[in-house]
């Protein structure tokens, strides 16, 4: 890279949406980026081509994988100094229909999947005296949603995460926030149009209903999200939780 | 950008502390400043006026309209701050002003840039509320309640214009360093500043920051507080 290095971002789920988003946004701010995604189907060394990075694939759920990618990373550009954790998997079904390897399946990824990275990057963040952890929650993980009560739990769980997060290392110069969006015009949405039986415009028109600003976030608003708490605008917002939702989680039922 | 082209502020409380320092960051962004206050702002068009005044507020809007041919962005930063007053010591006199000056000024600033916006189908609308309004606080019981009214206010204007282009949302500072905290207040004392996990007053800049990125950026928040609190509360 030309001029000074970066400071070094990791990016879990950047194989595409909001994930990949992020991390062009960060590459294009001047960090060195590394993304990870469960496997590298191509788009995760395309991206690491695209923007001077590295590529981490990994499943976050498995207890070895967030220090082996951690050390992995220093030695490839430094210690992590902004960690975006986006990576989540979600399975609708009505609660009495949940399967428990379900449930622990999205408890495992979305949550301690990430605690155990959390842990993993922290240590370097303190010999920095300075880390920013951006959580993406969900406004679902703020207000529920019907037939996605264990994503909804792991989502609220990651945020209570940001705020004990906030409160204990806040001192140390290492600031955890999270972002709670909605729905967001990605990839999976043609997924949820399939799930739902409709085409990819009706399953926008469907959310857009539900959304008061009546438009679907772009991954490019949550990606300057996480820009804005990974820079200067971040440094005095600790244990927040940003809802770029259009008002979702601001409606009453 | 184009000078032409430089999008418009209009800022209540221009001339010190936060509204001052959205002013300075927003005129290094490029833009055309307008800023409203009992004293003159370094600001690209200076209005005096007080912001109880609603008029007065209107007038200034309607100016800066002329000048600058829009308004992007208003910052409603206008207030002030009395603590150590047990709530049954505040007078009535005390209530009304704060009251008229932090919620009545917001409205103002709101209602003058409104119909601009409108027009245009676009803008953003930023008051200035407190984290004291998040989690209460003794002892500045009418600024509380004021910030708080504000906070009202901001969420239910978000979803009344929510289906056009206007975003209205809120900034709630921790305690800021600002005139507004006298050199003894509670807030600048060292053994609370130790309870922060930041272990420092919020700067004005830092407020600047978050006003900033709701103007820029901003699009997908409808009626949100952002809270840049050192911590304060989580």
């Amino acid at each position: 890279m030309p001029g000074q290095p970066g400071p070094v971002a990791l990016v879990t789920g950047a194989a595409q949406g909001l994930g990949q988003a992020t991390a062009l946004r960060l590459a294009a701010e001047g960090y060195r980026v590394a993304v990870n995604d469960i496997t590298d189907d191509g788009r995760l060394s395309e991206l690491a081509a695209r923007t001077g990075g590295m590529a981490v694939p990994a499943d976050i759920s498995d207890p070895s994988a967030g220090p082996a990618m951690v050390a992995e990373i220093a030695g490839w550009a430094g210690p992590v100094a902004v960690l975006v954790a986006n990576a989540a998997a979600m399975a609708m079904s009505p609660f009495l229909d949940a399967e428990p390897d379900d449930w622990w399946h999205q408890i495992d990824v979305n949550l301690s999947g990430h605690f155990r990275l959390i842990q993993a990057v922290i240590p370097g963040m303190r010999v920095a005296g300075h880390g920013r952890i951006v959580i993406i929650a969900s406004g679902w993980g703020v207000i529920g949603h019907p037939n996605a009560t264990a994503y909804a739990a792991s989502k609220a769980g990651l945020i209570a995460l940001t705020k004990g997060l906030g409160r204990e290392l806040g001192p140390q110069g290492i600031l955890a926030n999270a972002i709670a969006p909605s729905y967001i015009d990605t990839e999976q949405l043609r997924v949820d149009a399939e799930d739902a039986g409709l085409s990819l415009e009706e399953m926008r028109q469907q959310y857009r209903d539900l959304i008061p600003v009546r438009r679907l976030a772009s991954a490019a608003d949550i990606a300057g999200a996480v820009a804005f708490l990974a820079g200067p605008g971040g440094n005095a917002v600790i244990g927040q939780v940003l809802q770029p939702n259009g008002g979702v989680t601001r409606t009453r039922a | 950008m184009t000078s032409d082209a430089a999008p418009t502020a209009f800022i209540t409380g221009a001339a010190s502390g936060i509204g001052a320092a959205c002013a300075a960051l927003l005129r290094g962004h490029g833009w055309h400043t307008a800023g409203v206050d009992l004293n003159p702002s370094d600001t690209d068009l200076v209005v005096l006026v007080d912001v109880t005044d609603r008029t007065g507020v209107a007038a200034a809007a309607d100016a800066a309209v002329r000048e600058f041919g829009q308004i992007d962005l208003a910052v409603s930063a206008a207030g002030y701050y009395e603590e150590g007053i047990d709530v049954a010591e505040i007078t009535r006199a005390q209530w009304d002003r704060m009251l008229a000056v932090i919620l009545g000024g917001t409205i103002h600033a709101a209602a003058a840039v409104l119909p601009h916006m409108l027009r245009r189908g676009q803008g953003a609308i930023v008051a200035i509320s407190s984290e004291l309004a998040l989690a209460g606080s003794a002892t500045d019981l009418h600024y509380v309640a004021a910030k708080g009214a504000v906070l009202g206010f901001v969420k239910s204007l978000a979803l009344e214009v929510a289906e056009t282009g206007i975003r209205v949302n809120a900034v709630a500072p921790g305690p800021t360093d600002t005139p507004l905290l006298a050199r003894d207040s509670l807030w600048r004392k060292p053994e609370y500043l130790a309870t922060l996990p930041l272990g420092r007053l919020v700067t004005p800049g830092e407020v600047a920051h978050a006003v900033h990125y709701l103007a820029v950026e901003g699009s997908m928040y409808c009626g949100e507080v952002l809270s840049p609190n050192a911590g304060a509360v989580i």
